[in-house]
């Protein structure tokens, strides 16, 4: 089930991709997890996760398609 | 049912002192106008321990920042009784001095413009997934933080 990750902002320093795709994962914790394990530099990050631009606040399961955005405080204008 | 119309507020580069005035002329047809507010957002050079910032590039999560802006404008439109309400944010690289945000209010009176375009830059700071990195004159990079 293939899962569509957005970086942005300084997370792409941690990262240096802005965009990726995963499979296997079944909600938001598992997938924190395992970006956490393959960017250990996201560890000490602090951002947002919005799926399908909605902005989730607690873990919410995953379907193939979805889209999942990894964002950091936002320093727009 | 009214149209759900989600515009666009990102140009590339720098907003042109140009644009702003022509878009003051535009409204000349609009009479039943009193009151502009405008906001202009410009890039700052500040001077950090890194050295001096020289630009700032913007990147966003477009489709969500154009959603987000859709909401804030019918918000406030409901919230106040406006006119027309324009805004326009810079992607990609802006220079210190050059302007990357312009936020374009009006109504019949002056007091539901100029707190509508207070509310309006506050939540375009907050609300919208922007990013800006700046660039110090050392060519290194930092990535800014709104306060």
């Amino acid at each position: 089930m293939a899962i569509e990750i957005l970086f942005f902002g300084s997370l792409t320093d941690a990262t240096t991709v802005a965009r990726l795709i995963v499979d296997g994962v079944e909600d938001t914790d598992q997938l924190r997890t395992y970006l956490m394990e393959r960017y250990p530099a996201l560890r000490s990050a602090r951002y947002f996760v919005a799926v399908n631009q909605r902005m989730i606040q607690q873990t919410e399961s995953l379907r193939p398609g979805d889209v999942v955005a990894l964002m950091p405080p936002f320093s727009g204008g | 049912m009214k149209e759900r119309k989600v515009k666009n507020i990102f140009m590339e580069g720098p907003i042109p002192a140009q644009k702003i005035a022509e878009d003051i002329q535009k409204h000349a047809t609009q009479t039943n106008i009193g009151a502009h507010s405008i906001f202009l957002g410009q890039v700052r050079a500040d001077v950090k321990e890194a050295g001096t910032v020289t630009a700032i590039a913007y990147t966003a999560y477009t489709e969500m920042a154009l959603e987000k802006m859709y909401e804030i404008r019918e918000s406030l439109f409901a919230k106040y009784p406006l006119t027309c309400m324009h805004v326009y944010h810079s992607l990609g690289t802006v220079s210190a001095g050059e302007i990357c945000l312009f936020v374009f209010v009006s109504s019949q009176h002056r007091k539901a413009a100029i707190d509508a375009c207070e509310e309006l830059v506050e939540a375009i700071k907050f609300q919208l997934p922007i990013w800006g990195k700046e660039i110090l004159n050392n060519q290194s990079t930092v990535w800014k933080e709104n306060k």
